[in-house]
């Protein structure tokens, strides 16, 4: 099992192009006129999107597990 | 609020305004919504296009969104090597997409379609299992809108394509990142479109100038979008390494092009997806502007259609068709990517330096056979067997 996690934005650099959720297998981001979105429950923990955002705005984190 | 269309049309790029434009023309009502606030703005875009499409879709030739007419191109190989293509006459133009996408929605709007802008879908709206329309919201004012045909014409993210159930999923590897900026540059014909080539230039893409003016061009990358670098990284490495200043920067422009896994159903049921939505993108160059208008006009002759015979099933001529003509043509380009994509330098070097003293005419004219025979005979190709698999894997 991948470690799961949760990605996060830097939204200095983000320009809300949209790739991320195009690539996104689960519909787990949505990019809206007026801002990012990341629904983790969607997650697969892939990371397909931090590597195609064509400026690196994107990261993933590890996710903290309720013990 | 509730409405009520023939038509509702996701997404006002490309294709969305054409499906939209011709809809009305054929007397059905439609509406074409955008997220954005200005249509046409920010674009994803490098904003070359051929010439044949303005005819071709019937576009008007409009100077308001041509920025500059285009004569050829000059392809340049890793350690340098240059070929030069270059016509008697325009063969493609640099568009103002800002103006372009925005035109393209008023012609739609002039025929008869109804225009939102910062209307954005949220959700289908389904009714005994079936979608029978859109949830959207336009600034803050929720609506919905209820129509007979939906069509998701919304770009990459594909949203309501795959709120609706039509699988677009693609792997990482069948997108490209992108990153350009519109900038001043010197020392390079703005006749012609220039574009380097090199896998430490650009991983499977390459570096494009698209001159809009004498010194100003669309100056981007695009690479591999399953590439751990960014487009960006990329970019401005070459910039440093030519010597170029990046010191008058007037636009930056990001984007992921799906340059291959082209949707195979294009139609569910009621709904359609058209255009980047659908990866109907040239895998080769990463240019998607024809392939939507193509795919635009193949849809709305089939939702005319449909709606003229009171039949929902004739939709499903889409898929058909636009596989059967853009989408055969599209699978060979992407055989062809697929086999450039394993070019070492040297091969580049080497294909680019026979080409550039073959039979100009021929390459310039894209008799395509004839620059893989000319490749074919040179012996440095006939003394290595992995070139000459290669290159028969095109033929």
């Amino acid at each position: 099992m991948p470690e799961k996690i949760k990605i996060v934005v830097n939204e200095d650099r983000c320009y809300l192009c949209g790739g991320c959720a195009g690539v996104c297998p689960t519909l787990a981001i949505e990019v809206h006129s007026s801002g990012w979105e990341f629904l983790q429950d969607k997650c697969i923990s892939c990371k397909i999107c931090v590597n195609a955002c064509p400026v690196g705005a994107l990261s993933a984190e590890p996710l903290e597990v309720k013990a | 609020m509730s409405w009520k269309y023939d038509v509702v049309v996701v997404g006002a790029g490309i294709a969305g305004p054409i499906v939209a434009r011709n809809v009305a023309r054929a007397g059905f009502s439609v509406l074409l919504i955008d997220k954005k606030w200005a249509i046409g703005t920010p674009k994803q875009c490098a904003e070359g296009i051929s010439i044949k499409v303005f005819e071709k879709y019937d576009i008007p030739y409009d100077k308001r969104f041509i920025n500059r007419e285009i004569y050829g191109a000059k392809l340049y190989s890793p350690s340098g090597y240059e070929l030069e293509m270059r016509y008697k006459d325009v063969s493609g133009v640099i568009l103002e997409r800002k103006v372009f996408d925005k035109m393209l929605a008023y012609y739609a709007a002039k025929a008869g379609a109804d225009v939102l802008a910062r209307t954005e879908a949220l959700d289908v709206i389904r009714k005994d299992g079936k979608v029978v329309g859109i949830k959207a919201k336009h600034e803050d004012e929720p609506v919905e809108i209820y129509a007979d045909v939906i069509v998701a014409a919304d770009g990459v993210e594909s949203t309501i394509a795959r709120k609706a159930g039509i699988n677009t999923y693609a792997p990482p590897h069948e997108f490209d990142s992108s990153y350009e900026y519109e900038m001043l540059i010197e020392g390079f014909d703005p006749d012609l479109i220039h574009l380097w080539f090199g896998n430490e230039i650009a991983p499977r893409g390459y570096v494009w100038v698209f001159p809009k003016d004498e010194d100003r061009a669309n100056v981007g990358i695009g690479i591999n979008s399953d590439n751990p670098q960014t487009a960006k990284y990329y970019l401005d490495k070459w910039l440093k390494e030519n010597n170029i200043p990046a010191k008058k920067l007037l636009e930056i422009n990001v984007g992921v092009v799906p340059v291959g896994g082209f949707v195979k159903e294009l139609v569910k049921d009621n709904v359609l997806v058209v255009g980047d939505a659908a990866r109907q993108v040239n895998p080769m160059h990463g240019g998607g502007m024809a392939e939507a208008m193509e795919a635009g006009t193949i849809a709305s002759k089939w939702i005319v259609k449909a709606l003229e015979e009171e039949n929902l099933s004739l939709l499903q001529n889409y898929t058909k068709e636009w596989w059967e003509t853009d989408g055969k043509r599209l699978e060979k380009v992407l055989k062809v990517r697929r086999v450039t994509e394993k070019l070492t330098d040297e091969d580049l070097d080497l294909f680019i330096q026979i080409l550039s003293g073959a039979d100009a005419e021929k390459i310039a004219g894209g008799d395509y056979g004839e620059v893989i025979k000319a490749l074919l005979k040179h012996p440095k190709v006939l003394l290595s067997s992995r070139r000459i698999k290669l290159l028969k894997e095109l033929l």
